[in-house]
């Protein structure tokens, strides 16, 4: 049976039997007893200025494995972890709910191993760690959100080989995406993409924004705060700097359309102008379906501040 | 006329070009007025092996395009040929000839050995096509160079509808407004003879010869000054290529776009084009008007071929 | 079922986490010990130090113990483990030909060059399900032991065979014969190995008969760490063996499979060169003395395939070989790596220029690892209620389209809404 690496350690450095001596001994640092080592943090710091120099582009990184699954926010939780401290105060959402039990796991991830102090509410928020939402609230340029990515490629619809993906990007040849939506509107009479819809960037790269509904689109635009967003399973990440413009494709005589059912509005707070997602009625033919805002703690202060007044 | 001897060189174009000091992109200063809109000077592209030394044992007196090691194939050499605006130039061959070769040189398919192709661009400059990037010939292919091949898979998304493939070239043009691009892609596809109906139907659908038109209707979306036409009818059935013909000879004569027309179908060179040159093994064996060259040919291996397309 | 996903927050995953955890800890049976993880499971052991990229037999026991063998999730926590540890070093390139080798097969040649061992393998017993009382089969064990030391006396070692009575070049035909039926029929000792000697590969003497393509190259660059760069096709030949070590064991032999027998493969004649598991010192830079010092010792799988070239542009007057390297004893992963790494230089010839990539390779570099596939295709159990009403809203928007568009026809051309547009997915 071939010796452990902390066995043989022991018997070049020389360390007391039974005591555990590792090569990190060897190392003047403290090791980080978190779960993204600070090399790593590092590294996805460097991807993330990379990407807000060239807003839009899809940054390489070598996305490390978490205690989370790829594809269930791996890549926003690296760089929530890159960038926060002990001063941040960070709020975790999923589908835009605080509660939902992956947005739970995720923050205690990142208070447990950080030191940072959590929140539900937006105005106390240094950075916003979100699965397919945009808070309601309007974000300050102090804040920071991060977006959790499943699919980081927008052409991938039209074209499957990567090396040429790579180059349609670089040479802004966006032709086949225009003409998928020109098929699209010609097939079924509207643009049918809903969430996740395609953005040109600062005039020049076409992200996937993540599935976020189309509701949350015009609040990149010209935004006051930075967003990042993380793709830990494809190992890449993108950025909006602040006040950049960021455009949905659409023809000029098609109107980008947002989700809207008319009539509907929050049972619980009454609000319309809002992301709301449905309770389905309880069988068939009954009238009580519902509406409820996707956003549960701006739904929440809502009507806490109307029951104050 | 001229006659060119594959032994000595060819009778090239003299006229001046200044070549700039910039390497990297060749510009002519020259005016543009009385210049062709195509200037191609002794093209040449070696497959395999790039071995020069194989262009002394390849050609017509050699009857073969292959080097004698078997390791090199000299596909076109030497090649030069002019075309002015509006005018539609043909190259003739049989296969393995080169004729296929120096259109894709020209189109960017594929790169070249030698030579220069020296295209007048709508700012009225001129470029020299083989110093570019690949980038900036794909660039090019948008709205000042097409392309229409013999094989409509080749030039053509089959899965997208008609109309979608000419929306191709013009989004990729910049139009934004998919009414104005709905009515140009209806233009065009009428013109080229396209039912209405079929518009929005997917291209794999279509019949040989419907996706020919499809195709030109595409290549023609944004007006661009020179089209390059590969084997446009070969493969069809007779009376549909007939039909596609007579639709490219009225296109080009309506929109005075200059052309290079391949073929090794006489019946297509001679009704489409004023001038063309025949090519043998790789080399031209023969340069002129095309009604002198059918009418009275030259070369003895154009008469072989003259004789065969008349009987 | 609605938009009511999962929540309820810390409470929920407390309470799901204190389920798991005593269904685990409470069982009624004793808890497997890691001694008998590594001894009475070892190819599982084995199989999740491959995909977790980390050897540490303990450690790959304990993650194997705490998944409940899910093997997937066992190399997920591995990989986690990993990431938690800053990177100190790369160490020197390991020479496999220094290897002590325990197990050693050449299927190309009958008499191949340097010993085979036929090892510990399964591969000639039948597939029956043994249902002996494990009492009864200890008993057994310990009689054929006991019964070995004789019969070895007189010309085999117990625990170390004698590699020079194995090297079959020096013998004459009925010798042979009878060494390679002792060596081959596994009455040797499990435990035995060929030793540290330096055996010539079978690749060695094809190279000596002219019969290999030279693929080697002079300037022996650095291989690309994949788990410090994003590596996108197309790629080096290291970046695709590395990602192929830690890839998915059923991915990598369905791939092959696949590129056999699937609607865009082809077949390919592949013989076996070399099959071994053996054990290889690993060597650093001791970072104050500056010299080479050995930090430990790797058990692996390596495999050379020969591959036969029969393309038009091929040379094919020779052979090509691939190769193929992975953590612990895992054969089936091994010969497919190998395989796989072959037709992908041969796939990336044929498709000339370089300009795209070949398929092969890039369903290599994206698709064959295990953490990445499971993960994303469980992503799918969150809650996807905002997505899904925005779809809703679409079609509503469709049908509201349709409706006002008497000019508009249902195409009976085939509809090709590509199923890879989806959003999330």
């Amino acid at each position: 049976m071939s010796a452990t690496l902390a066995e043989t350690l022991d018997a070049v450095v020389g360390a007391e039997p039974g005591g555990a001596a590792t090569l990190a001994d060897l190392v003047t640092e403290p090791v980080d007893p978190g779960i993204l080592d600070e090399h790593a943090k590092r590294e996805v710091r460097r991807a993330i200025l990379t990407a807000v120099c060239v807003p839009g582009y899809q940054v390489p990184f070598g996305s490390r494995e978490m205690p989370v699954a790829r594809g269930w926010g791996s890549g926003g939780l690296q760089i929530t972890l890159a960038i926060v401290g002990v001063d941040d105060v960070v709020k975790v959402i999923d589908q835009g709910d605080d509660e939902g039990v992956n947005a739970v796991n995720l923050r205690r991830l990142v208070i447990n191993t950080t030191g940072a102090v959590e929140t539900t509410e937006v105005d106390e928020a240094t950075v916003i760690q979100t699965r397919h939402r945009i808070p309601e609230d309007p974000l300050s340029p102090d804040q920071t959100l991060v977006l959790q990515v499943p699919v980081p490629e927008p052409l991938r619809g039209v074209e499957r080989n990567m090396a040429t993906l790579a180059q349609m990007h670089a040479e802004a040849d966006y032709a086949r995406m225009w003409v998928s939506l020109y098929e699209d509107k010609v097939r079924n009479g509207v643009i049918t993409k809903s969430t996740g819809y395609p953005c040109l960037v600062g005039g020049r790269y076409v992200i996937a924004t993540t599935p976020i509904p189309r509701w949350d689109i015009p609040r990149l635009h010209q935004a006051p705060f930075l967003s990042l967003f993380g793709a830990g399973r494809e190992r890449k990440i993108y950025a909006i700097p602040p006040d950049t413009d960021v455009e949905p494709l659409t023809f000029d005589d098609v109107p980008f359309e947002v989700e809207r059912t008319p009539g509907a509005s929050c049972s619980l707070c009454r609000a319309s102008e809002a992301y709301l997602v449905e309770i389905p009625p309880s069988s068939f033919g009954a009238a009580d379906g519902r509406w409820i805002c996707s956003d549960t703690a701006w739904c929440r202060r809502r009507r806490s501040e109307d029951n104050l007044s | 006329m001229t006659v060119y001897d594959t032994a000595r060189d060819t009778a090239g174009d003299t006229s001046s070009d200044t070549r700039l000091e910039d390497a990297t992109i060749a510009y002519s200063k020259a005016p543009s007025a009385g210049q062709p809109v195509l200037r191609v000077e002794r093209l040449g592209k070696i497959f395999g092996d790039q071995n020069l030394a194989a262009v002394a044992h390849t050609g017509p007196n050699a009857g073969t395009e292959k080097s004698p090691d078997g390791n090199s194939v000299v596909a076109a050499w030497d090649v030069s040929f002019n075309v002015a605006a509006g005018e539609a130039f043909g190259v003739i061959g049989e296969s393995g000839s080169g004729k296929s070769t120096v259109m894709r040189a020209i189109a960017g398919d594929h790169s070249s050995t030698a030579g220069s192709v020296w295209m007048q661009r709508r700012d009225g400059s001129t470029v020299d096509l083989l110093t570019m990037t690949a980038s900036e010939r794909r660039a090019l292919r948008v709205d000042e160079l097409s392309v229409v091949y013999q094989d409509a898979a080749e030039g053509l998304d089959l899965g997208v509808t008609a109309g979608g493939n000419v929306a191709d070239r013009l989004t990729a043009a910049g139009w934004r407004n998919f009414g104005q691009i709905r009515e140009r892609a209806a233009e065009l596809l009428g013109r080229t003879e396209v039912p209405l109906e079929r518009m929005d139907d997917l291209v794999r659908t279509f019949s040989g010869g419907m996706r020919q038109r499809v195709q030109l209707a595409r290549a023609l979306a944004n007006r661009p000054p020179i089209v390059l036409l590969d084997e446009p009818t070969t493969g069809l059935d007779a009376s549909v290529a007939a039909g596609v013909l007579d639709l490219i000879r009225s296109l080009l004569e309506e929109l005075g776009i200059a052309a290079v027309v391949v073929s090794h179908d006489f019946a297509v060179i001679e009704m489409l084009t004023t001038r063309c040159m025949v090519m043998q093994h790789g080399r031209v064996v023969e340069q002129g008007l095309t009604d002198q060259l059918f009418e009275d040919p030259q070369a003895p291996y154009t008469q072989r071929l003259v004789a065969a397309a008349r009987a | 079922m609605g938009y009511a996903a999962a929540r309820g927050g810390l409470e929920a995953i407390a309470a799901a986490e204190d389920l798991v955890r005593d269904a685990r800890d409470l069982a009624d049976s004793p808890w497997l010990g890691l001694d008998q993880l590594i001894d009475r499971q070892r190819l599982a052991v084995d199989r999740v130090m491959g995909e977790g990229g980390l050897w540490d037999p303990r450690l790959a026991a304990r993650a194997l113990q705490q998944a409940e063998g899910d093997t997937i999730e066992a190399s997920h926590l591995l990989r986690s483990y990993r990431a938690t540890m800053p990177r100190f070093a790369y160490s020197h390139a390991v020479d496999m030909d220094d290897a002590r080798v325990l197990r050693r097969i050449v299927p190309a040649f009958r008499n191949p060059p340097g010993p085979q061992l036929l090892g510990r393998t399964t591969d000639y017993t039948g597939r029956l399900l043994d249902r002996t009382d494990d009492t009864v089969a200890r008993e057994r064990a310990e009689q054929r032991a006991s019964e070995l030391v004789v019969l070895d006396s007189g010309e085999l070692g117990t625990d170390q065979l004698d590699t020079d009575q194995l090297d079959t070049d020096e013998l004459d035909t009925d010798e042979l014969e009878q060494r390679t039926a002792v060596v081959t029929s596994g009455a040797v000792s499990a435990l035995g190995s060929l030793g540290n000697r330096r055996h010539r590969r079978l690749l060695d003497v094809l190279r000596d008969m002219d019969l290999m393509v030279d693929r080697r190259r002079s300037d022996d660059p650095d291989p690309v760490d994949i788990t410090r760069s994003a590596t996108r096709p197309p790629a080096p030949r290291s970046a695709v063996l590395a990602t192929m070590a830690r890839a998915e064991t059923g991915a990598l032999v369905n791939l092959w499979y696949r590129n056999i027998l699937g609607p865009d493969g082809y077949i390919h004649e592949v013989t076996l060169g070399e099959v071994r598991h053996a054990e290889v010192p690993v060597t650093v830079t001791h970072p104050h003395t500056g010299g080479p010092i050995d930090i430990g010792v790797v058990r692996v799988t390596e495999v050379e395939a020969i591959e036969d070239l029969d393309g038009a542009d091929e040379e094919r007057t020779r052979f090509d070989v691939g190769y193929g390297l992975c953590f612990g004893h895992n054969e089936k992963k091994a010969i497919a790596m190998a395989n796989l790494d072959i037709a992908c230089h041969r796939d990336r010839s044929e498709t000339g220029d370089g300009a795209g990539a070949c398929e092969l390779e890039q369903s290599i570099l994206m698709t064959t690892d295990g953490l990445d596939a499971s993960g994303f295709l469980e992503h799918l159990k969150l809650p996807h209620y905002v997505t899904f009403r925005s779809m809703i809203d679409r079609k509503m928007a469709m049908r509201a389209a349709g409706a006002s568009d008497p000019g508009k026809r249902g195409t009976d051309a085939p509809v090709s809404v590509d199923p890879r547009e989806g959003d999330c997915a």
